[in-house]
């Protein structure tokens, strides 16, 4: 949405290369006896929390102003079963992605599943608007480019708040990049590319709702909380793919 | 004579029964569990906000087979030693609050879920056990992962990840920040505010 296509190939490069040192820190174990009772949590490495914390009160600032009462009248004028089916579309769209990564992960059976899944929305689920792979018995899977990395043994890197789109890495973004790059609505019209990203956008984050109030009722300090779910959800997301090799 | 050798009986039979008697941590959490969801299914459906009835399953339900002071301990981390006695019982009463509050907001998304056990696996050499389960249903299924430990002479839970996450693991990462700020009573006015609010 925002990078510039020219210029991502370089942005790939540059970005790895950054990946690389701050990658493997050393997971040390928490010294003292209750240390050990909890899974390892990921190391946290934020060395741009300052203007993280910055952009992290933007995105807060404009949830309220333009992604609340736009998700609001999303959710209430439109029935349910249209929201449904605008959901099964971009997921359907997303199973491509997910298949692809499976296949780069070396996960054939999964990919397989995705595809297949693919196939029978497309055709009998019409357009994707029903998943009818699911009522199949063909689960939807889960990844994107960033576990894919993960799962070759590239790090996070600096964890990074994204303006509007949220909490990342610089591997997810990256990640996120060449899945910008490599869908279809990025070489659309403008007015329908970023329509259908908007849509996307809006049914997503009201997908999300409870979640994100969840974390806001719960959290002492919104940014810390929120930085280690979705560390934490990455790291299980990559664990997981290598351990089903 | 015979009395005697007929108690002894008895109470060899009893005593071989008695383990197979206690639950055992996958029967805890599986009825655990599915008692939550079979609860949740009898409410009204709501659309957020603190509901007191949703609190009262968690109660009656959650908080029996919790073991807070545990899961305080480790959401403190190696601060824990810092905290007086008196500061830690506050922070348990607190922390457990809170806890109680985020999983009543949290149990209204299984409504239309069902429990499945998938495995229960041993957690390190102190007998804690993981118990893996898979909450199946509407939409996409969730994995939800209780570790129980059998330290008191019962099972209890201290941690429960949700899709690989940790909640205790999140506070803990909040914890240690305020102690290094403010200090152990940092955490327990955070708390207070929070549990206020």
């Amino acid at each position: 949405m925002t990078l510039s296509l020219k210029s991502l190939p370089l942005a790939f490069v540059v970005s790895f290369a950054l990946l690389g040192a701050p990658v493997q820190a050393a997971k040390k174990p928490l010294p003292g006896p209750v240390a050990a009772q909890v899974e390892p949590e990921p190391e946290i490495f934020d060395p741009f929390e300052p203007v993280n914390r910055g952009v992290f009160m933007f995105n807060e600032v404009f949830d309220a102003v333009i992604t609340t009462p736009v998700k609001f009248l999303y959710t209430n004028l439109l029935p349910d079963p249209l929201r449904r089916g605008i959901g099964n579309v971009f997921d359907n769209l997303d199973d491509v992605y997910i298949g692809v990564n499976h296949g780069l992960q070396g996960r054939g059976n999964l990919a397989g599943n995705d595809f297949s899944r693919v196939l029978i929305n497309t055709s009998i689920g019409l357009g994707g608007l029903f998943d009818v792979a699911s009522d199949m018995g063909l689960p939807k899977g889960k990844g994107d480019y960033g576990v894919t990395f993960g799962v070759w043994g590239v790090g996070p890197g600096p964890y990074l708040v994204l303006p509007v789109m949220g909490v990342s890495t610089l591997r997810d973004t990256v990640g996120r990049g060449l899945r910008i790059a490599s869908d279809p609505r990025t070489y659309l019209e403008p007015i329908p590319g970023f329509s259908l990203t908007g849509l996307e956008y809006v049914h997503v984050r009201s997908r999300n709702s409870s979640t994100e109030d969840l974390i806001s009722s719960s959290s002492l300090d919104k940014y810390r909380f929120t930085r280690s779910l979705f560390l934490q959800r990455r790291d299980a997301l990559i664990s997981a793919a290598k351990q089903s090799h | 004579m015979r009395n005697t050798f007929a108690l002894i009986l008895f109470s060899l039979f009893v005593g071989a029964l008695a383990p197979a008697l206690a639950a055992g941590p996958e029967d805890l959490v599986k009825s655990m569990a599915s008692e939550v969801t079979a609860s949740v299914r009898s409410l009204p459906p709501d659309n957020g906000g603190v509901n007191p009835q949703l609190t009262a399953i968690i109660e009656r339900e959650l908080v029996p087979r919790f073991d807070f002071g545990r899961i305080s301990q480790i959401a403190m981390g190696r601060n824990w030693l810092k905290a007086s006695p008196a500061e830690q019982k506050q922070i348990t009463t607190e922390f457990s609050h809170l806890l109680i509050r985020t999983y009543s907001n949290a149990i209204n998304n299984l409504r239309d879920m069902d429990v499945a056990v998938r495995s229960t696996r041993s957690n390190g050499s102190d007998g804690d056990v993981t118990v893996r389960t898979q909450m199946v249903g509407r939409g996409s299924p969730a994995a939800i992962d209780y570790s129980l430990s059998n330290a008191t002479g019962s099972w209890k839970v201290y941690d429960v990840q949700v899709e690989g996450i940790s909640l205790v693991a999140a506070y803990r990462d909040e914890f240690t920040a305020l102690v290094s700020s403010d200090g152990v009573g940092g955490v327990i006015a955070a708390l207070k505010k929070k549990n206020a609010k």
